[in-house]
């Protein structure tokens, strides 16, 4: 027993109980978050039902999505696939970093939350999605949605004593537009770059903006917003985020190549071929693409 | 070089474009390639990228997808999520089934009432 007692440490709820966050409301249950049962092995696309219904898609249900997520041959669903689902409906999907006190956070804000769970054994484990809809500081609890039930109470304890075997993982999704409560800069841009990846531009657009908006010098943003502004068929957008990205970013050369193209596109070619000239000069994995740039306008300019 | 060679050779190039994955358009780098450098990996050839998807779409073909479902399951991954799938998608957690959890929570009350 007492070996029993000293293999189980559950970190955060201990940290929790000690250091309960202040600035947090002491109760949040967000009821207007539907609640989806989950048939055999479907608990993937019934939690990313909840939160897409959460994140404004109405429609959303486990008929709908468990073809974008679901995997026959291992009868559930991969988180890498729980994030490409959400993305490919539009939405933004983050996934947290390993706390409970951000999980909290999010509730805070609105939002809930899918976490990876592993019900049984490391060595045989049984993997399962559930939503936390709320929490209650004082009696230390999360509100959750899991399986056929939809509403259970599971102390911070038992929360983590079955989170901690994914590596604490969680996920949100995000309307377009949203920043997480918790979000960090670079994974903020990570994840918009991969709803862009996903092919979803005006949505992208609309995150990128956000993301700027907070983090105004993020290049990662400022080449996103260029290349879907761009793909949008708005080439004065295009080029004043590429413009931006290259004022401060001197040193990027995908800057000075992607606004040497839009340039182009313009019908600028002096200044096209000005900036071209300086992606070309910052050399880096992209020269290639850099120099077809450069002889291109150039090749323009001739005639 | 005669014109009908021209042709067949921007015939061919079209097709080669076309069978790409995202790409904002020729000559504009990708919004993944800032990413990539922004988190230090070394510049990967597109060639290289193409051939983890296309693995990775075939491993997901084979555990029950349709090609086109596999491909565009695929495709909303970033390239980092597709490297980490490549060849363990047999091996990584996929989150199935709650129904065990009856049975769980029986066995975690027992466990939490023994640590108390």
């Amino acid at each position: 027993m007492c070996c029993l007692g000293g293999c189980i440490s559950l970190p955060q709820s201990d940290a929790l109980r000690e250091n309960p966050p202040r600035d947090l409301p002491p109760r949040v249950e967000l009821t207007q978050v539907p609640f989806h049962p989950q048939d055999d092995f479907l608990c993937g696309p019934a939690s990313l039902a909840m939160v897409f219904n959460a994140a404004g898609i109405s429609s959303a249900n486990v008929e709908s999505v468990t073809p974008l997520v679901y995997l026959p041959g291992r009868q559930g669903s991969l988180q890498a696939e729980m994030l490409g689902a959400t993305r490919r409906v539009g939405l933004v999907a983050y996934p947290l970093a390993p706390k409970l006190e951000d999980v909290l956070r999010e509730i805070a804000a609105g939002r809930p939350v899918v976490v990876l769970l592993n019900l049984a054994l490391k060595l045989v484990p049984v993997w399962h999605y559930a939503v936390i809809v709320g929490y209650d500081l004082e009696k230390r609890e999360v509100i959750v949605r899991s399986a056929k039930k939809p509403r259970d109470e599971w102390s911070f304890g038992f929360l983590e004593f079955f989170w901690q075997e994914s590596g604490y993982w969680s996920m949100l999704a995000l309307p377009p537009g949203r920043l997480p409560a918790t979000a960090r800069e670079a994974d903020t841009a990570v994840a918009v770059a991969a709803l862009e990846q996903a092919g979803r531009r005006t949505e992208a657009r609309e995150s990128y903006r956000a993301l700027l908006e907070r983090w105004p010098d993020n290049l990662i943003g400022l080449i996103g917003l260029g290349n879907v502004e761009y793909g949008l068929k708005d080439l004065p957008a295009s080029e004043r985020a590429f413009r931006r990205a290259s004022e401060s970013h001197p040193k990027s050369a995908v800057a000075f190549n992607n606004l040497a193209h839009v340039l182009a596109e313009l019908g600028r070619l002096a200044d096209a071929e000005a900036a071209a000239r300086a992606a070309v000069a910052l050399e880096g994995p992209t020269l290639p693409e850099a120099r077809n740039t450069l002889e291109a306008i150039l090749a323009r300019r001739k005639r | 070089m005669s014109m009908s060679f021209v042709r067949l050779i921007s015939r061919l190039l079209v097709v080669c474009l076309i069978g790409l994955p995202f790409q904002v358009s020729a000559g504009m780098i990708g919004t993944d390639q800032a990413v990539s450098a922004a988190q230090a990996q070394a510049a990967r050839a597109l060639v290289g990228s193409q051939i983890s998807r296309a693995d990775v779409a075939g491993q997901l073909q084979s555990l029950g997808l349709t090609p086109q479902a596999a491909k565009d399951r695929v495709a909303a991954l970033t390239d980092s999520e597709v490297a980490t799938l490549a060849g363990q998608i047999q091996s990584l957690p996929a989150g199935a089934d709650g129904t065990a959890l009856v049975v769980i929570i029986l066995i975690g009350v027992l466990i939490w009432w023994l640590v108390k």
